[in-house]
Order: C-alpha cells, then sequence, then structure tokens
C-alpha cells in the first residue's frame, strides 16, 4: 500500500543541513496497525505528515497503491488523499464553530456528497460512535475524550483506507485512552482499516501489528510481529 | 456547503462581538456615506437632462467689452433668438426668458411671486415641463396669457379650475391663465411658478443687440451643428459689430453657444438657479469613497489580525480535504455576507440620517429612493465590488497558510504587519486631511462671516420698492422711520451685498474708468453706516438740488466714490472732494466712502460709484434699534398696509441675503465636518479593534513584564508607541496634501485667511490624543489585569 524510499527531510540552519528525516524505508501493508515510536523530536510527526500527504520531503520517491505520490498532479493527489486518508490528533482539532453533526459532516461537503446521503452517513456515524444525543453540541461542551470520538468519527465519515493518527490519547485520561486504543483495534480488525498511529506509549504500541522506532530521524528497528492480514 | 460557510461566518460574528460590531457598523457607515453623497451626486449631474430635447437646446452666453472692460453675461439682448433662427437653418426655435418677481392677485389672493418668468411661445413645446391643462404649441401665443404650476393653482383657486380666468400682474396689467404646468422638477436649471407670455413685455416689441436682461436658448436641428453654427456666429456677429453696432479698436462682442447639460456644473455663469461647481461634485465624490476605503481597510485589517484565530480551522479544512480555492470562496462569501448585513444597516441609516443629509447639502430627497429598485440594485452590486476589494487580501493569505506550521506552532502572522501597518497609515493619512481641510474651510467661514464689512448688515429689514411704491416713497419712508424700534430708513436701487450695475465714469482731464454703480436716497450710507473718509454724506441740499425737469437735461449728480475708484483716479480723499466727472450727466464728488464688500469675497472690491436717484430705488432698508424685533416688525407691517395696498408686506434681513452669498461654501462646510468625523470615528473604531487584538496577542509578555515590574504607564507606553508612530507618520504625510489642496481653494477667495502652522500641528495633537485615547481604552484594561492570570491561560 505504501513504499517510502529514501525519504529524507532536513531543515538549513546557519547553511548546515539539520536532518528531521534521514533516508527512511518503510514498507506499510494494507490491513497493517503500525505504531511509530521515538523520543520528542525524533521526526515521528513529520514522517506521518508526509505520509498523510500534508507535508512534503526533500528528498526520496513515495508510492501510494503503486502510484507515485510526487509525480502526480496536485488535483490527483488531492482526489487520493480526499478518497483514501483520515487524520486524527492529539488535540482533536475540532473546528469550534461548528457542533458536532457539523464537524463529522465537513469532509463529506469538499466531496460533494449529496445533502440527502451526508445526512445518512453522518447519521451512522453518529450511531455508531452512540452520540446521537450530542450531535447539536459544540466542541467546547464536551470532554476531551468524546471530542476525540468525534476527531475519529469525522476521520472515518468518508470511509478512508488509512487513519492516520498523532498521539491520539496523548491528552486524555488513562480509561479514555484505553476506550480509543480498543476502538482502532477494532476498526483495524473487522474492518481492514489500515491504522498508523505516532505514539510515545509501549502500552498503546502494544495494540498494532508492528512498531518502528525512530531516532535523530532514523529507523532503529523493524520488529515484525503476526501480521495479520 | 453555501449553508455551511454562512452558518460558519454567523456563528464567527456571534463569537468575535467586537469584531462584528467594528466591521459591520463601520462598513455600513461608510456605505451609507457613498449611499447619500451618490444621490447627491447623481442629482447634480441629472440636471436639465429631463429635456426630451436636452442635447439638442443650447444657451446663449454674450461676451462683449464697449471700451472699459471684458464682460460677460448669461443673458443678451432680445434680438437674438429672432435674429438667430431667421440667419440659420440650425436654430429650429427660441426661447427668451426674463425671471422677474411680480406680484399676482386673483380676487383677495395676493402674492409677491419670485418664480414669475416671461417666456416666447415656443416654451413649452421646447423645454419638457409637462402641461397638466392646455396644449404645449397655444398655451402662450398671444399677448397676456400665463400657464401656472399645479402648486401655484392651489395657492390661487383652490380647487377652482383655473384655466380662463384672469389674474392681475404688478398691479397693472391682465393675465388669462390658459395652462396649469406640472411643477417644475427640482434637477432644473429653470424652475417657476408663473410663465406668462414674452409679447407682453414692452422690451418686446423691438429687437434690440444690447438691453441684454433676457436668457436665450435655442432648440438646434442636431446637438452636432454646435461647432458649425458657432462659427458662423462668429463670422456673422463680426460683421454685425463692426456695421451695425460701429465698434471699433479693442471693443468687440461674441456669442457662444453653451449646450444646456453643461451650464448647471461647468458654465461660470449661473443658471435661473444657481449653479455648482463641478470641482464640489469630485470633491463629494472623493470624500464618500474615502470614506468607503477607511471602512473597507478596518476589515481588511481586522480579518488579517484575526487570522490567527481562524487559521486552526482553515487548516483542519485542509487536512478534512479542501482545495485553496474552496477557502478562498469560503472568506469572499463570509466578506460578502458581511458586506450584506452592513449594506441593510447601510439603508436603515441612511434612511434615519437623510432629513439631516437634506438639510445639509440643501436637498430634497424622498425616503422612496433609497429603497427604488435602482438603489438596490446598485447596492447590491456595491456590496459585491465591497466584499471582494476588503475580503480578498486575508481570503488569499488564510487560504494560502502553510498547513504544516499552522498545526505544529498557531498561525504567525508576519508579512501583512507591514501591510497593516500602512493601511493603517493611510487611514489617518485620510482622516487628518479631511479634519485640516474641514478646520480650514470653517476658519475661511467665520472669516467671511466676521469681516467688517465696511457696512452694518446686522438688524436692517430689506422691504421692495416698485414703480406704485415710489410714487409715495417720500411718505412711506418717513411713516416707517417714525415707527418705534426703527432707527433709520434708506434706499437704493441694490443691496450692499451685492452691486451689480455697471457703468463708466469720465473725469475733466478725459480719463474713463469702469465702475459699478449704486443710486441711493439721502439716508442710505447713514442707515447701513458707510464711513465717509473725505467730505460729507447727503443732505436736504442734494434733494433739493436734484433737478429732473427738461426731460432730465438740467441734473446734476452729486457723487460718492470709494477708495478703489479713487486710487484708480490717482487722486487723494482730499483731492477728489468738489471734483467734476461724468456719467452721462455731470456731477460734483461729494464725499469719499471707505472701501466695503459689495461682491462675494471671491473678487477683489472694485471702484465704485454711488449717485444720489431716489426714482429708481428699488429696495427700503430699514435699520432697527434690535429690542423687541418682532414688536417692530408689527409695527412696521401695519404702517405697510395703511399705504400699500397692491403688495403683502414681505420681507428679509439683509445678513439673510448676506449668508446667500457663501451658501455654496457652507454647503461644502457641512458636508466636510459631517464626512471628516466619520472618517475620524471609523480610523479610531478600527484602531480600537486592532488595539484589542493586538493585546490578546500580547497578553502573555505583559504579564511577565508586570511580574518584572513594569507600571501601568509603562506598558501603556509600550502598546501605544507602535501605533502613536504611524499615526504621527500619516500627518507628515496628510499636512503638505492638506496644505497644498487647501491653498488652492482658498486661492478662489480674494480675501482669506492665512494658512497658519499651528492649523496642522492642532489638527495633528487632536488626532493623536484620539487615537491615544482610543488605544488607552484597551491597553488599560489588558495592563490592569492580574498577571498571574494571564500567565496562567497561556
Amino acid at each position: 500500500m505504501i513504499a517510502l524510499q529514501h525519504i529524507s527531510k532536513w531543515y538549513n540552519i546557519g547553511g548546515k543541513p539539520n536532518f528531521v528525516l534521514k533516508d527512511i524505508n518503510l514498507n506499510i501493508q494494507e490491513g497493517e496497525f503500525l505504531s511509530i515510536m521515538g523520543p520528542s523530536g525524533s521526526g515521528k510527526s513529520t514522517l506521518l505528515n508526509i505520509i498523510g500527504m500534508l507535508d512534503l520531503p526533500n528528498e526520496g520517491r513515495y508510492d501510494f497503491f503503486g502510484q507515485s505520490v510526487y509525480d502526480m498532479k496536485e488535483k490527483h493527489r488531492q482526489d487520493l488523499y480526499k478518497k483514501n486518508i483520515g487524520f486524527i490528533f492529539q488535540a482533536y482539532h475540532l473546528i469550534d464553530e461548528l457542533n458536532v453533526y457539523e464537524n463529522i459532516e465537513t469532509p463529506l461537503l469538499y466531496q460533494n456528497v449529496k445533502s440527502s446521503e451526508r445526512k445518512a452517513m453522518v447519521g451512522d456515524m453518529l450511531d455508531r460512535f452512540n452520540i446521537v444525543g450530542k450531535k447539536d453540541l459544540f466542541p467546547s461542551q464536551l470532554s476531551g475524550g468524546q471530542q476525540q470520538l468525534v476527531g475519529i468519527a469525522r476521520a472515518l465519515i468518508a470511509k478512508p483506507r488509512l487513519l492516520l493518527a498523532d498521539e491520539p490519547t496523548g491528552n486524555l485520561n488513562s480509561k479514555q485512552g484505553e476506550e480509543i486504543m480498543q476502538l482502532f483495534k477494532q476498526l483495524n480488525e473487522e474492518e481492514g482499516i489500515t491504522i498508523i498511529q505516532v505514539t510515545h506509549s509501549e502500552k498503546n504500541a502494544e495494540y498494532g501489528s508492528r512498531k518502528i522506532d525512530l531516532l535523530d530521524g532514523r529507523i532503529q528497528q523493524h520488529i515484525k510481529e503476526n501480521i495479520s492480514l | 456547503m453555501l449553508r455551511n460557510y454562512f452558518k460558519i461566518a454567523l456563528r464567527h460574528l456571534q463569537k468575535n462581538k467586537l469584531y462584528a460590531l467594528v466591521n459591520i457598523f463601520g462598513l455600513s457607515i461608510g456605505i451609507a456615506s457613498c449611499l447619500l453623497i451618490g444621490l447627491y451626486i447623481w442629482h447634480e449631474l441629472s440636471f436639465d437632462r429631463f429635456h426630451k430635447n436636452a442635447d439638442r437646446i443650447a444657451r446663449v452666453t454674450w461676451q462683449y467689452n464697449f471700451g472699459d472692460a471684458e464682460n460677460k453675461t448669461a443673458t443678451t439682448g432680445t434680438r437674438v433668438g429672432p435674429d438667430f433662427q431667421r440667419h440659420f437653418p440650425e436654430v429650429e426655435a427660441y426661447v427668451r426668458l426674463l425671471k422677474y418677481p411680480r406680484v399676482v392677485r386673483y380676487e383677495n389672493a395676493m402674492f409677491d411671486e419670485k418664480a414669475f418668468l416671461y417666456a416666447d411661445s415656443a416654451f413649452f413645446s421646447l423645454f419638457s415641463f409637462p402641461l397638466l391643462k392646455g396644449d404645449p404649441k397655444t398655451v402662450l401665443a398671444g399677448p397676456d396669457k400665463v400657464v401656472i404650476t399645479a402648486s401655484a393653482a392651489k395657492k390661487y383657486f383652490g380647487n377652482e379650475d383655473p384655466v380662463g380666468k384672469t389674474v392681475n400682474v404688478g398691479g397693472t396689467k391682465d393675465f388669462v391663465v390658459t395652462g396649469v404646468a406640472k411643477d417644475a422638477p427640482a434637477a432644473s436649471q429653470i424652475r417657476f411658478d408663473f410663465v406668462g407670455t414674452f409679447s407682453s413685455l414692452g422690451a418686446a416689441k423691438e429687437e434690440k443687440w444690447n438691453e441684454a436682461n433676457y436668457v436665450t436658448y435655442l432648440l438646434l436641428q442636431d446637438e452636432k451643428s454646435v461647432p458649425v453654427l458657432q462659427n458662423k456666429i462668429d463670422a456673422y456677429i463680426r460683421n454685425i459689430a463692426k456695421n451695425e453696432m460701429q465698434l471699433t479698436g479693442p471693443q468687440y462682442m461674441a456669442y457662444h453657444l453653451e449646450p444646456l447639460t453643461r451650464v448647471h456644473l461647468h458654465s461660470e455663469l449661473d443658471g435661473f438657479e444657481p449653479n455648482n461647481n463641478i470641482l464640489y461634485i469630485y470633491i463629494m465624490a472623493a470624500v464618500a469613497v474615502l470614506i468607503l476605503l477607511i471602512a473597507c481597510v478596518n476589515y481588511t485589517n481586522l480579518s488579517t489580525a484575526q487570522s490567527a484565530r481562524r487559521s486552526a480551522e482553515i487548516s483542519m479544512r485542509k487536512v478534512m480535504g479542501a482545495g485553496r480555492g474552496q477557502v478562498f470562496r469560503q472568506f469572499i462569501i463570509e466578506s460578502f455576507l458581511l458586506t450584506l448585513l452592513a449594506v441593510v444597516l447601510a439603508l436603515l441609516l441612511s434612511a434615519l440620517f437623510l432629513p439631516a443629509f437634506n438639510r445639509l447639502a440643501g436637498k430634497e430627497f424622498d425616503t422612496d429612493i433609497l429603497f427604488g429598485p435602482v438603489t438596490l440594485i446598485v447596492l447590491l452590486l456595491a456590496a459585491v465590488v465591497i466584499a471582494f476589494a476588503a475580503g480578498a487580501y486575508p481570503a488569499l493569505v488564510l487560504s494560502g497558510s502553510r498547513l504544516i506550521s499552522t498545526l505544529k506552532g498557531g498561525f504567525a502572522f508576519t508579512g501583512s504587519a507591514t501591510l497593516r501597518k500602512s493601511l493603517i497609515v493611510f487611514q489617518f493619512v485620510i482622516s487628518i486631511f479631511l479634519i485640516i481641510a474641514t478646520i480650514i474651510i470653517l476658519q475661511q467661514l467665520s472669516f467671511i462671516r466676521n469681516k467688517d464689512l465696511g457696512y452694518n448688515k446686522e438688524q436692517v429689514v430689506v422691504l421692495p420698492v416698485d414703480r406704485t411704491i415710489s410714487e409715495h416713497y417720500d411718505e412711506l419712508k418717513k411713516a416707517l422711520a417714525t415707527s418705534l424700534g426703527v432707527v433709520s430708513v434708506g434706499g437704493a436701487y441694490e443691496a450692499p451685498t451685492h452691486i451689480d450695475w455697471s457703468d463708466g465714469i469720465t473725469t475733466k482731464d478725459g480719463k474713463k474708468i469702469t465702475v459699478n454703480a449704486l443710486p441711493v436716497d439721502e439716508d442710505f450710507t447713514r442707515t447701513l453706516g458707510l464711513k465717509i473718509i473725505a467730505g460729507e454724506d447727503y443732505s436736504q441740499t442734494d434733494v433739493l438740488q436734484f433737478d429732473t425737469s427738461n426731460g432730465g437735461n438740467n441734473l446734476r449728480y452729486s457723487f460718492m466714490v470709494n477708495e478703489s475708484a479713487l486710487k484708480q483716479l490717482g487722486w487723494t480723499p482730499e483731492e477728489a472732494i468738489g471734483k467734476t466727472i461724468t456719467k452721462g450727466n455731470d456731477g460734483v464728488i461729494k464725499a469719499v466712502v471707505k472701501d466695503f464688500h459689495f461682491r462675494s469675497m471671491h473678487e477683489p472690491i472694485n471702484p465704485l460709484l454711488i449717485f444720489y436717484d431716489k426714482r429708481i430705488a428699488s429696495s427700503l432698508f430699514v435699520k432697527l434699534s434690535g429690542s423687541n424685533v418682532s414688536a417692530t416688525l408689527q409695527n412696521l407691517e401695519k404702517t405697510w398696509k395703511e399705504r400699500i395696498s397692491h403688495r403683502p408686506f414681505e420681507y428679509h434681513f439683509l445678513d439673510e441675503e448676506y449668508a446667500e452669498l457663501y451658501k455654496a461654501e457652507q454647503r461644502t462646510a457641512g458636508v466636510f465636518t459631517g464626512f471628516s468625523s466619520l472618517a475620524i470615528l471609523l480610523a479610531c473604531l478600527g484602531l480600537f479593534a486592532l488595539t484589542a487584538f493586538t493585546m490578546v496577542q500580547r497578553t502573555k509578555e505583559i504579564g511577565i513584564r508586570k511580574v518584572l515590574g513594569a507600571t501601568l504607564a509603562d506598558i501603556l507606553a509600550l502598546v501605544a508607541k507602535d501605533f502613536l508612530l504611524l499615526v504621527i507618520l500619516a500627518l507628515l504625510i496628510a499636512a503638505p496634501l492638506a496644505f497644498f489642496t487647501a491653498s488652492k481653494w482658498l486661492d478662489s477667495f480674494s480675501y482669506k485667511v492665512d494658512l497658519h502652522w499651528w492649523v496642522f500641528a492642532g489638527a495633528g495633537v487632536v488626532t493623536i490624543l484620539i487615537a491615544f485615547f482610543t488605544i488607552s481604552l484597551q491597553a488599560i484594561k489588558t495592563a490592569l489585569a492580574n498577571p498571574v492570570k494571564n500567565l496562567r491561560t497561556q
């Protein structure tokens, strides 16, 4: 599904390149649940953003389902992104001015889904996450766990095949965190959604099928475990 | 999608009330100003265009020099119209007009009609003044007929049909009413209540080139024939001047064609109604646009300042698949929504302030015009343009913001800080410019009002004198003078506010000069308080000496001259006394009067000749003691009614007449004062909101500084410094601009105030104080807040 070759990203500080990512080679199969770990500043989020097409490397090649991402036209890449990728953030990043329903609906607006269809899809999603009663509330009226639930619902609404999560439980207490991780596992196992998460916590990483460690922009080791396809 | 955009825009406005208030309120003030000024400009531009033949009608003006001075008038002799029609096939028809106040009487109804016109029979077919009754071709055919307007008909005849009725005009002639015309529109250089037949005038019997008292309009076959016809006229008149008028040497005369539609805004010669100046129209338009610009700048500034708050939202939209175009569209739509709200509010504001604006601009607009389809369509288009002008930059910046940096560490607005600052400077340049302009206009007007005119215009009542009254002149004068509260009564041909009579005098050694001339009676100089610097005032001797027997051949004038005349003649006041000069008849200079302003301050004081001849006095000046004016006026009315039956008691005060001279300037001043206050209000509103946002951004910094021991004053200085520097920069730019423009305007006056540096400094200080106050309102709030709390929220 994803093939990264020789991906490097750097910033020039005082004329010298300061590498955030250095020569990353990574293959991810569809259906994997990958955890990216590493200390602060090791380049985890940058790698996730590059995979999520939100950021560009200085060097390297990225194939998504066999298509070279950096050789595509902007519009094509945008389409690919819209159809296949969902994002979840540590700080939830819900739009404050929109209520739960509208937040979940927004990605569909950008994919020109018809109004009646949108209604059905958002309705299903609310139902599935048990937040029908909260659909008219605004983010500021929800707890952190509830906000992240909405964030996940929003990421899933367009039925992506790849879910990217940047420390999804970082702002949650342990109980809420566990619930979210259970949900991820379920999504991965029951619906076959490929998940890549960035995390600090070994415990969270255990939910995944594979783990990589980043240090100073390099992958430390590949830990192959029982890959469930 | 659209609904989503509207929803989020509205919720955003709700959440940021200050932002919404400043933007919507500011924009609506800008739009309302533009709307009102636009109405005014549209009205001025539409002058005389309602005539079907508007493009084919030309006014004839006369330029001549009969050996003394250059003259240019919009009036011509009786011959011009008919003669041109006979000689030039391009001229299809002509109308000669004379506006002459007449007392009109029907049974018991008697009024002094100021808007009484005498016109040739083609009047109603050449111009498009619709008739409610009567045939435009025939209503003025044949002598002694009159067409009256609907409102005049109501005044005299109530609900009766006026057609066929006979009214008495001027106490001498009876006119038959042959038609009723709709009231003339406001945007017309010709306005009237009565139109009588031109043939009823004595002057109509003979065609003359001179005795130019009539305004001639020509209907041309083709609007394009003006240049051709003008050439033909030039050649034709050169011939007439030489052979018929026997003009020689520097003497000449010429007639010019002026398209009807150019008279009101482009001619130096007034129509029957006072002209406006296209320059003032440009100024008004500029003021309107500037105010709107200030409001738009507020929008742009506040939106970009706010972008920090919106960046998270935008990033998320992009993460969810929004393209740059979609985000751009969202913000433009938001801008449009806001503008639309502002337009609605602007309409309400305009309706509310329309009466005040009418007073200010001297117009009579109805609120209906604001809600008419044309206005609404124009406003809608304007909203689109404004939405784009004000919203494009913020939308561009916001939609182009770098996604990753925003997600990581919030949004840093670096590039546009310069733009924001430039825009603030721009706003304050406009505001300061308008403030300085306003101060100078007000100064000049107050200078004119308070300048020693050389006569006393206060507490003087002006009463009309006509031929009938003239027969009992002395009797009436005596009766008025002995009324309680009256100091003295004098008469003259014209009021000292504006003397038009042009004449020439010749000295014994053959020197000729052109003068303005004023026939007066023996009490005039005393009543008006003219200062005599040499010689003596008129006395009974002059009255007795005024010999009108023998067809005027025995007449010897008693003259007074002003200082300017002496300067031209080269005499000292003492030398002048007793000298004999000629104005038709000989006369002796009895006195020299100090120069007084007998024309508008736009013109220098010309040589003036005052001569004793009360036979042609057409106004009486009644000087009141000033105590209990209303009782005195009642006394005057009683005295008048006892003696004068053919004319109602209608009076005005001389100072009102004087004020009329500066109506245009007064209006400009009013408009400027009003709109420059608005401009500074808007600019400060923007500054206020911007400070508010800056303070939010700097809350942490200020908290730390306070912990480190900064006082309130320190923090105020810190915050105010940046903004005040901008205002000072604006002052440096605006001051020379204002100086230049004000000098230009003042150059149109012969008597004017000096431009003092303190006007500029004062405007600067006032602006800086206002700006500082505005900034402090916000800054103090933040500076006083508990620093611990501020730091915790960060």
